[in-house]
């Protein structure tokens, strides 16, 4: 994990700035929030009744991963839909399914707080815009989402954070089948399904290069314009 | 079967038989007193989800957006969505200010082979120039909200965000020499912190061209900046830019993003 994929997630520098005040380094938070560690035990809890009502740490971290996963999610479908280059299921596909994945991210900002990590911004490379590679790509993320979920249950603590991973994980299992069954693949293939850990899911999304920096559109430099 | 093999089926029917006794009493025991099955009292209750999950809602039509993105890599825009179209214009990454280029999105279409193409507004000469480029050309989509009008006949600046007017101000605009380009553009690029009093506080790059000063330094693009000379605003008084009184251009820098459609008439 690096200073590159960091630098889009935390858009508005929340995290770089929680992160300084704590000590622990980029990496530390995105090996854990996207990787494979949970190095970050240290999150600055900011009141004793924020500590109260939020969930414990290392559930803080897989929150946030789940959250980014979510971001990507709603993103895609959200851009699909404001596009409106898809037709008839597939359409509807994407606003029924964009409108939950929304859902799930403003559930996730909620609980999480100040916690939550920024939303990154995406470049979904004309995936939004062709039916196919629309399917192709609701198909790879519903299924990674699923997987995900299945991946992190038996490492959360808290019983109620995982009753909450539990109801969205269904709901992203329900979404595969729709996609899959859109795309043409069989929705239920397997008696038994494989949880991915975090290293697999980040590969797996940094691949795709989906999440993309902030254009680059403020300059200091002198105008040159006419005047 | 011998006595040997007989008995430890006799004793596992024995305790079948025990178990189920005691279950069926354990239930009899328990029914007056609890509310639920007897599995679900061992099981205990569903644990609560921390998460408050608000009702889905879709986005609804919203003709107020419009949708920009920056340009990936140089490329040639045609004037349809295919190949072999006559070019129109070649379309770089950079600004001459060193921002990321960008295009306002206007339309876009798969062609025969499943390529995307976007129709296009670019910063080209003629002013206002619209083409076709492969969507593998340009970044992910962004979107703005607000829309820039500019009145050339009243001399004025409206902004307006999701159909509302939110900043009404007084502008400068070019001599009668130097005339404004009029037409459709956008905001490409915001400047801050340089020093020079001549163009105020903050400016803003647009896509707009002036027809006329074409061998400006920079390729003569329309600018909306501040000013040292608020006395003459309004008026005509630019090489084609808008000037703002800087109390009026700091507000437009708060309120309008880049990628804001710009429309001059």
């Amino acid at each position: 994990m690096d200073d590159f994929l960091f630098d889009r997630l935390d858009v508005d520098g929340a995290l770089a700035e929680s992160l300084a005040r704590t000590g622990l380094s980029r990496a530390a938070f995105l090996g854990a929030a996207l990787g494979s560690s949970t190095a970050l035990l240290g999150w600055p809890i900011e009141s004793a009744d924020a500590a109260a009502n939020s969930p414990a740490t290392n559930d803080v971290f897989i929150l946030n991963y789940a959250l980014v996963l979510e971001y990507l999610q709603a993103a895609f479908y959200t851009e699909a839909e404001r596009i409106g280059a898809l037709r008839g299921k597939n359409a509807r596909a994407a606003e029924v399914v964009g409108s939950v994945e929304r859902a799930h991210v403003e559930a996730f900002r909620g609980v999480l707080g100040r916690k939550a990590v920024k939303r990154p911004t995406f470049d979904f490379q004309g995936t939004t815009e062709n039916p196919k590679a629309f399917l192709k790509t609701a198909v790879a993320f519903e299924d990674l989402a699923v997987a995900a979920y299945k991946g992190q249950a038996p490492r959360i603590e808290s019983k109620s954070a995982l009753a909450a991973a539990l109801a969205i994980h269904s709901v992203e299992a329900r979404h595969a089948a729709w996609m899959r069954y859109l795309f043409g693949v069989d929705p239920a293939h397997a008696a038994f399904d494989q949880p991915q850990s975090r290293p697999e899911v980040t590969r797996v999304v940094r691949s795709t290069n989906f999440i993309s920096g902030p254009p680059s559109t403020k300059a200091d430099r002198s105008p040159r314009y006419m005047g | 079967m011998s006595r040997a093999a007989r008995e430890p089926r006799a004793r596992r029917r024995v305790a079948q038989a025990t178990v189920g006794a005691a279950l069926g009493v354990g239930c009899v025991l328990l029914w007056p007193t609890v509310d639920s099955s007897p599995s679900e009292t061992l099981l205990g209750a569903p644990a609560v989800s921390i998460l408050s999950v608000p009702r889905p809602e879709r986005l609804g039509r919203d003709r107020h957006l419009s949708i920009w993105s920056t340009v990936r890599r140089p490329a040639l825009a045609r004037s349809a969505p295919q190949g072999d179209a006559p070019a129109v214009a070649r379309v770089g990454t950079r600004t001459p200010e060193g921002t990321d280029n960008t295009v306002l999105i206007l339309d876009r279409v798969s062609d025969t082979r499943g390529r995307v193409w976007v129709h296009a507004r670019l910063p080209v000469l003629p002013a206002g120039r619209t083409g076709w480029l492969p969507r593998a050309a340009i970044g992910g989509y962004r979107l703005a909200r607000t829309h820039l009008m500019i009145d050339l006949r009243h001399l004025s600046a409206t902004l307006v965000r999701d159909g509302r007017r939110i900043l009404r101000a007084p502008v400068g605009v070019g001599q009668s020499r130097w005339p404004t380009p009029r037409g459709r553009f956008y905001i490409r690029n915001k400047l801050v912190r340089y020093r020079s009093s001549f163009y105020g506080p903050l400016a803003f790059g647009t896509s707009a061209r002036s027809n006329v000063l074409t061998d400006w330094p920079g390729g003569g693009f329309v600018g909306i900046h501040g000013t040292d000379r608020p006395d003459l605003i309004p008026g005509r008084i630019s090489h084609g830019c808008i000037r703002m009184r800087n109390p009026d251009i700091v507000r437009l820098g708060r309120l309008m993003p880049v990628g804001t459609p710009l429309t001059i008439r």
